[in-house]
């Protein structure tokens, strides 16, 4: 199994990035504890690993795309870490494909890298264009149930068997779409754990499994809170407006006060345009004995919540 | 450029044809699929409870006297996946949509799904549900492979997006944008929650919750710093209160709130999209009825040639409230007068 981080620029890969030393990321007071537990329970379970990968960019807004210049820095540094590298690519609208294509001819230029699509648009574009890039199916493209007010009451409670079968996968359970993704050139796909359990038995058919850890994504939007902040407020919330990345001065974490289940106080974290949850103890160590079964290709270590972005 | 109306029984056909829709939708969900998967697994968008109709025969005839009115009915399969089990159920469904109860068109959003569907070879029609989060006309060129008929565009798109967009797809595939209902805080296709009646839909839930701003960089928030966060935080709250409809709410005569297009029909005729969608399968007759007024008013209008101001001022004084609409964030679409 390999060991990728999720980079927010050079700077991160020219500190010590393998020593995985919690406090050293900037994390925030709020995320800081989870991030934490994440190192120390890698550490119970594999020990100091090796990251060989540094995963950068964004997937959730094309307004934090990173530019050229940063990413040719981005490569430059790995390449003397002797990390790859792999582009992470949101969701776009057809200007966003048009902030792209830079990228992907840089990337081309540097020889075989890889690049995480969450829109159908990007990976038509990669096949059509950049054929010596490798496509991943990104985590967007799961549909899985990722709703952390519900599914791990689904989990612990007695709900049919089907249904949570059902939870637990996605498209992937069928073979007719791995068979499809393979056609494509799309042999890896990435997946968040699920608070329900994540069902990764797709992965005896050949497709490799990556799996992001200690933040999931519960919802992402084109329309950004923290955008509105420098509008007006009649021309606040508008689809893909420009903005500031007011997103990068702060986090907004929400107390789920109002649940009918168990799972009060339980947090949720919004981040610019898209939500998060984390990880308990309990999800993480699920996912490693999973890793351990071998159908766990690549651990994604996020030491932030994955919308860091890079003044020009 | 259609009018299409949610259906969700036979009885309310006739009156939504006479009040000017051109085209309907809806959803089946047969009972077999909730004693296997519970409410917890929805087979379309919609909650199985009162959004669908359960038996083929109530749908066949539904479809049967659609189309003695010339009407064409398409029909919701646009769950965002289907399990290996699921898709055996859903495909043989779907052959049974097409032979026996002749819908015009299935409505789809799992990749998978549209593949087999394809491959097929229904009479049934393909429409790629705006679940599929089609947001460029690069995804469209990856869609046409399955030869869908339509691809209906998600809300988020601005009208000169829409416009670039059907420009580059005109002569392949027609658009369907929303015109009229509920909202979506979300990108709807990369939304992860539920709506369960349980919890509700997370966008509204999170209104109610405790919140607290942290700064980046280990920096406290200065008071203002907080004051203008929580400022802006409020204004939020309140435009996901007209997404979700004013609250659900109406004006006086019945006529609904909630996320409007209406503005937007003229810009809409010009740039060539093929049908306005009405939200709400599940809303009640007389919502379904007013819905249908309200766009067929403002439509019938565009068609007669009415100049686009002319469309927008009784756009904004068909619900006799012109507050909500000066608020701004009761518009799908930000129109330039």
């Amino acid at each position: 199994m390999d060991w990728s981080i999720q980079v927010s620029g050079a700077a991160d890969i020219r500190s010590d990035l393998a020593a995985l030393n919690a406090t050293s990321f900037d994390c925030g007071s709020k995320l800081a504890p989870v991030v934490e537990l994440t190192c120390r329970l890698i550490d119970e379970y594999f020990g100091p690993v090796h990251l060989s990968r540094c995963v950068y960019g964004n997937e959730f807004c094309e307004h934090l795309i990173p530019s050229p210049a940063h990413l040719k820095d981005v490569l430059s540094v790995a390449a003397e870490r002797e990390m790859d590298v792999t582009l992470l690519t949101p969701y776009v609208s057809d200007a966003g494909i048009d902030l792209l294509k830079p990228l992907f001819e840089l990337l081309s230029l540097n020889g075989a890298n890889e690049v995480v699509f969450n829109d159908w648009g990007v990976l038509n574009l990669l096949r059509r264009e950049f054929p010596l890039l490798t496509p991943v199916q990104g985590r967007l493209m799961n549909k899985s149930l990722r709703d952390p007010r519900v599914t791990g009451v689904y989990a612990e409670s007695d709900a049919p068997a089907p249904a949570l079968v059902s939870l637990r996968r996605s498209n992937l359970d069928c073979a007719s779409y791995t068979g499809f993704l393979s056609n494509l050139g799309v042999d890896s796909v990435e997946l968040d754990n699920l608070p329900q359990g994540v069902d990764l038995s797709f992965a005896e058919n050949g497709v490799k499994a990556n799996a992001y850890i200690p933040f999931g994504f519960i919802s992402t939007s084109r329309i950004c809170m923290a955008a509105g902040i420098h509008y007006d407020k009649i021309d606040k919330f508008q689809p893909g407006a420009p903005c500031h990345h007011e997103c990068q001065t702060h986090l907004l974490e929400y107390a789920y006060t109002n649940t009918p289940f168990s799972n009060r106080d339980q947090k949720f974290y919004l981040k610019g345009n898209s939500y998060f949850y984390v990880h308990t103890e309990a999800m993480l160590r699920g996912l490693f004995e999973q890793s351990r079964s071998g159908l766990i290709d690549r651990i994604v270590f996020q030491p932030r919540l994955p919308m860091n972005w890079e003044r020009q | 450029m259609k009018v299409l109306a949610p259906i969700n029984a036979y009885d309310e056909m006739e009156m939504l044809a006479e009040s000017g829709a051109e085209e309907f939708y809806c959803g089946i969900v047969p009972r077999e699929w909730l004693d296997r998967y519970t409410g917890a697994v929805w087979l379309n968008r919609r909650s199985p409870k009162g959004g669908s109709l359960e038996t083929l025969s109530e749908l066949k005839q539904l479809v049967d006297g659609a189309h003695q009115l010339k009407i064409p009915v398409f029909l919701t399969l646009n769950a965002p996946y289907y399990t290996a089990e699921q898709m055996t159920w859903v495909m043989e469904l779907a052959r049974r949509l097409d032979g026996e109860a002749g819908v015009d068109a299935l409505i789809v959003t799992d990749i998978n799904l549209l593949m087999q569907l394809s491959q097929a070879k229904l009479n049934a029609e393909l429409h790629v549900s705006s679940v599929a989060a089609t947001l460029n006309t690069e995804a469209i060129r990856f869609l046409l492979q399955f030869g869908p008929s339509r691809i209906i565009l998600p809300r988020s798109l601005t009208i000169p997006e829409i416009g670039r967009i059907v420009a580059a797809t005109r002569d392949e595939v027609e658009i369907e944008v929303f015109m009229l209902n509920d909202g979506c805080a979300f990108e709807e296709g990369f939304c992860s929650t539920t709506h369960h009646h349980s919890v509700g839909a997370f966008c509204t839930n999170l209104s109610d919750m405790d919140t607290e701003f942290e700064r980046s960089g280990d920096r406290e928030l200065t008071r203002r710093q907080n004051s203008r966060l929580r400022r802006n935080l409020t204004d939020y709250r309140e435009w996901i209160w007209y997404v979700n409809g004013n609250g659900c709410g109406s004006t006086a005569n019945g006529l609904p709130y909630g996320p409007c297009g209406l503005c937007a029909i003229h810009d809409f005729e010009r740039i060539g999209v093929a049908s306005l969608k009405i939200v709400g399968r599940e809303a009640s007759p007389f919502k379904k009825l007013a819905s249908v007024r309200m766009v067929r008013a403002i439509v019938d209008q565009v068609r007669s040639g009415a100049e686009k101001l002319v469309t927008i001022e009784r756009a904004k004084s068909l619900r006799g409230e012109r507050e909500h609409c000066e608020s701004g964030y009761m518009c799908y679409y930000k129109v330039e007068a």
